[in-house]
């Protein structure tokens, strides 16, 4: 019977191929939605899950209150490792993580700027990533030792085989041999970036290790020993920290389980607060809403073309079938539609991955090889097939044979019928996401319209990598000689980031509970005309004309808002055992998020330390010119390492790519939506112009225009459409005005946002509608009342 | 075979209520040929689909191979139908996506029997009807008489005792339609029952007694064997 069905099913399908195709075409964009989104879920869910011991590995965080809030951070002080170690038996051993470094790696010509890790020597043996070669209980003892990922060492020198004890040299000084090679780590995970694995001996070689409790500097990763209590342990290190730091009596730390990293690791007040799960679930009902808008499609075309089928039903009640196996023969049919329209999705999912890999900067794909793939697939589409058919399976299983039979049969035209609900339902959830997609771009465009406070045209940053602090002066001159560079400045960091921030600064007047928190940053003179920075008090620093500057600092006006400075130059501020004397007062600028207020911000002088050169390129020559002799200039000065500069605004336009990435996903689900809704309304429009052929050849006859017929046909869906608009109106708001609520710096929500979407909406439901309807209204009315 | 007392039937709406059966009392013996006749809306149609347990009745009693079946739930109005009876419509009501053999094969699907044993059955008879050279075209493309060969093949496969037949010639011409009325004729030969609604005086001549209605009862019969 099962084989009987399917191939009535497929005879239907061909019998009615428009209607056919509506229907499969939307129950297919429905399905491959809804699976690229799974595929997203899924790499969200899985990542960072893929280590082995991952239910006893935990990282360490610290908890501590600024400005009257609890503060969670997971930098920690580079000697928290050893610590745990010794000091809580329920620890099996800790890992030190520092921030990814660039290195130069030089082989025979070749030279590479690589990122890695400066990791203790037990790593592999806590984070079980394989080794294609090399033993993980030793391959980072030596202090000269180097592991590669296979493509790294591909990279390098061809093969992986042949990378094994080669030696490489780091930033021209110092020789490493390759001890090991690692397979290349999947990119859902937190060290997919890292290139390489350096020793910790390393860091402690460059200066860069300490016991300092007050320096956060580092991750610190803990192995519990097997069945060991991280509940008791997480109260232990409540009171870790000052034990060893007395000066912090309150201060707490505490260690994150794996299973939580990536998803849950967003604190508020001290709790776990939001996190990445507000995003999986979103996009969970995102995929479950489109496709269950793809199938109501299906339902509603089903259920509308049901006087066809009802003829069929009579005749096979008449013969003897159940009610009960109708429906089996529907849901069947469904399903095998639904199968149908699974491998179309598959295609569709197939050909946009690679788009969407690059919206979301992922590598998802489909694990054809999986069995797991291929049992979910089953799974997915029977589930679809059920769900889409299970209306339509009751409602035309519920005919009765003598109405159907004798040609009584009509169809119910109530006022409220299921079928005008379910296009409520689709277009509500279609202008939610347009009035959603909206306010997002707008939010977006309300930050970036935000004054900047600096000119970040034709700027550019490099780090001070090699040989180009020994050689800035030089450098600096010949830019300038050059015409190359109006204007060069040292830094701390490029100007969108923050690198250093801490409290602890004293000053006249300061109340000694003030715990602010400071952006820091240094330079080494001219960066107000470096950066086009605006100062309101003062100037900037100048060490050539004075001297004393190496010890100036520079407030922004939100510094100056906490300090309450009424006369701020020439104030003396305290911090790290120096005394810097206020020399200038600038408007606040954007230095980390545009979507937050500024932060208060101090701009060290010269007795300070530098990673960054910034260069105001000469404006009179184009810009290709001016980056190639700059290339010359480095080349001559820092002749073993690539010219890899940054330009500013690229850099500071990176910061909107979370929430226009959000945008662009936000209005390709409004258009997925949209599409689907439209089709469905499209195969209505068509069926309702057939149903109502005789009543518009009399109206015809009567005298009617082709207009008010038109419009005869399509007011009802502009009745449905309107209702789904006012529905939606207070749902789209309360979503918007939650999820502005994360960002102090935020647009308004305005009132024509609304009616621009209530508008496209109508426009586009019209516009889908009234081909069929101006169609119906001029065809010849005596065809149609001969037919009759 | 079948008795009915007074059979009941009234359709109401908001407005109307429309008796259409009137306390009516018949019997059918086994293997008669019964015409039933009557103006329109005299309760024809509401008759045949009782006995064809495709409706039930207000009040009454309906018996049928000695089962009071009158108020059946439709599953076991369903179960009695597939093994007792058949049906042959005025406007054949074959589904136009499956061929004449698949058509003919339907009933047989809902009595569980086998595909091998199917495919036996249907043959014989769409062979007995004359329509085996047909077997995989669809009703679209048959004759008028060619598809109410197949309705009566389909009613006939599974052997019922008894065949309803509501205006069998209704939608056909007159050669087509004696050779539908032989056709029926034959099967009552063979020991079916067949109860007929018709307007045709030609056609109900075939019968073996003719039941008048009017207005929901029976008025007159006529025996004619």
């Amino acid at each position: 019977m099962i084989k009987s069905f399917f191939r009535l099913a497929l005879r239907n399908l061909w019998k009615n191929k428009g209607f056919s195709s509506i229907n499969i075409l939307g129950l297919a964009i429905g399905m491959a939605s809804a699976i690229i989104i799974l595929l997203w879920i899924q790499h969200e869910v899985v990542y960072d899950q893929m280590f082995e011991k991952k239910d006893r590995i935990y990282e360490a965080w610290n908890k501590a209150s600024f400005d009257g809030k609890l503060m969670c951070w997971n930098t920690t002080p580079k000697v928290l490792a050893r610590t745990l170690e010794k000091d809580m038996p329920e620890v099996e051993q800790c890992v030190r993580v520092n921030w990814p470094s660039h290195f130069l790696f030089s082989i025979g010509e070749k030279r590479l700027t690589v990122s890695g890790r400066i990791v203790d020597s037990n790593f592999l043996q806590v984070f079980s990533f394989p080794l294609i070669k090399g033993n993980p209980l030793s391959v980072l003892n030596d202090r000269h030792s180097i592991v590669l990922t296979e493509k790294l060492a591909v990279k390098l020198f061809g093969s992986s085989g042949d990378a094994m004890g080669k030696i490489i040299k780091l930033d021209n000084k110092d020789n490493f041999t390759v001890t090991g090679i690692l397979t290349d780590i999947p990119n859902n995970n937190r060290f997919s970036d890292l290139e390489y694995l350096l020793p910790w001996s390393y860091a402690r070689i460059r200066g860069e290790d300490d016991n300092n409790w007050g320096n956060n500097s580092t991750r610190t990763y803990v192995l519990l020993k097997p069945n060991a209590s991280f509940t008791i342990l997480n109260t232990k290190l409540k009171t870790l920290k000052p034990k060893y730091d007395p000066s912090e009596p309150k201060w707490e730390m505490f260690i994150y389980p794996a299973a939580r990293w990536h998803l849950y690791s967003s604190f508020e007040n001290g709790f776990e607060n939001g996190g990445r799960i507000t995003i999986v679930k979103l996009f969970g009902i995102i995929a479950a809403f489109i496709l269950l808008i793809a199938c109501i499609n299906f339902m509603n075309l089903s259920t509308a073309r049901s006087e066809k089928r009802a003829k069929e039903v009579g005749i096979r009640k008449v013969v003897g079938a159940q009610r009960s196996s109708l429906i089996s023969q529907f849901i069947a049919e469904s399903v095998f539609i639904a199968l149908i329209a699974g491998i179309c999705a598959i295609i569709i999912v197939q050909l946009s991955l690679p788009a969407f890999n690059e919206l979301t900067e992922k590598k998802l794909f489909i694990a054809y090889g999986s069995p797991y793939f291929w049992l979910t697939g089953i799974v997915f589409v029977v589930f679809t097939g059920f769900l889409a058919g299970s209306y339509p399976a009751f409602f035309l299983s519920a005919f009765e044979p003598i109405k159907v039979l004798k040609g009584t049969f009509k169809k119910a035209n109530a006022r409220i019928n299921p079928r005008k609900i379910l296009v409520v339902l689709q277009f509500t959830f279609a202008i939610i996401l347009i009035i959603c997609t909206i306010i997002i771009k707008q939010q977006i465009d309300y930050a970036k319209d935000r004054e900047s406070g600096y000119d970040k045209n034709n700027l550019v940053y490099h780090f001070l990598i090699g040989d180009i602090e020994k050689n800035y002066q030089l450098i600096k001159q010949e830019l300038l000689a050059t015409g190359t560079a109006v204007s060069v400045t040292k830094t701390s960091a490029p100007l969108t980031e923050s690198w250093s921030d801490g409290w602890g600064q004293d000053w006249e007047g300061k109340d000694p509970n003030d715990k602010t928190d400071f952006n820091r940053y240094n330079e080494d003179g001219g960066l107000g005309v470096t950066a086009g920075l605006k100062f309101i008090a003062g100037r900037d620093i100048d060490l050539q004309q004075y001297p004393t500057d190496s010890l100036a600092i520079i407030l922004n006006e939100s510094a100056l808002k906490v300090m309450k400075f009424k006369q701020p130059i020439g104030q003396i501020i305290k911090d790290n055992n120096k005394q810097w004397h206020v020399i200038g007062v600038i408007k606040d600028f954007i230095l980390t998020s545009p979507y937050e207020p500024t932060k208060p911000m101090l701009i060290y002088g010269p007795k300070s330390w530098f990673n960054t050169i910034q260069i105001k390129l000469n404006n009179k020559n184009s810009t290709e010119k001016n980056l190639s002799t700059a290339e010359t200039i480095f080349k001559k000065y820092n002749p073993e390492y690539p010219f890899e500069y940054k330009f500013t605004d690229l850099e500071y336009a990176a910061k909107f790519e979370d929430e226009k990435r959000i945008g662009i996903l936000a209005s390709l689900f409004a258009g997925l939506t949209i599409l689907i809704s439209c089709l469905g309304l499209f195969g209505l429009s068509i069926y309702m112009a057939e149903a109502r052929i005789k009543e518009i050849g009399v109206r015809k006859v009567l005298g009617a225009s082709v207009t008010s017929i038109s419009m005869l046909l399509s007011i009802d869906f502009l009745k449905l459409v309107s209702i789904a608009f006012l529905i939606a109106s207070p749902i789209a708001w309360y979503a918007m005005h939650q999820w502005l609520q994360d960002y102090p710096y935020r647009v308004g929500i305005h009132w024509w946002v609304f009616l621009l979407a209530g508008a496209v909406s109508v426009s586009i439901s019209l516009i889908t509608v009234s081909f069929q309807s101006v169609k119906a209204a001029v065809a010849n009315p005596v065809k149609n009342l001969r037919s009759e | 075979m079948i008795k009915i007392k007074d059979l009941e039937k009234i359709y109401r709406t908001e407005e109307v209520e429309t008796i259409a059966l009137n306390k009516l009392s018949m019997e059918v013996k086994e293997g008669e040929f019964v015409a039933v006749m009557g103006p329109s809306g005299c309760g024809k149609s509401t008759l045949l689909n009782i006995l064809g347990l495709l409706d039930d009745p207000d009040k009454g009693s309906f018996i049928f191979n000695g089962i009071e079946v009158a108020h059946f739930n439709e599953r076991k109005r369903a179960d009695m139908r597939k093994h007792n009876i058949g049906f042959v419509f005025q406007s054949f009501n074959l589904i136009d996506e499956l061929t004449v053999f698949e058509n003919v094969e339907l009933p047989l699907i809902y009595t569980g029997i086998k595909t091998a044993e199917r495919k036996e059955k249907v043959e014989k008879v769409l062979d007995k009807m004359q329509i085996m050279h047909r077997r995989n075209h669809y009703p679209q493309q048959l004759s008028g008489g060619q598809q109410q060969r197949v309705a009566v093949a389909r009613a006939v496969v599974n052997n019922p005792k008894l065949i309803l037949a509501d205006e069998p010639t209704g939608n056909l011409d007159s050669s087509n339609g004696s050779e539908v009325m032989e056709l029926l004729t034959d099967l009552n030969e063979q020991g079916t029952t067949i109860i007929m609604v018709t307007h045709s005086e030609h056609d109900a001549r075939f019968s073996h007694r003719i039941i008048r209605m009017l207005d929901g009862q029976t008025v007159t019969e006529n025996i004619l064997i």
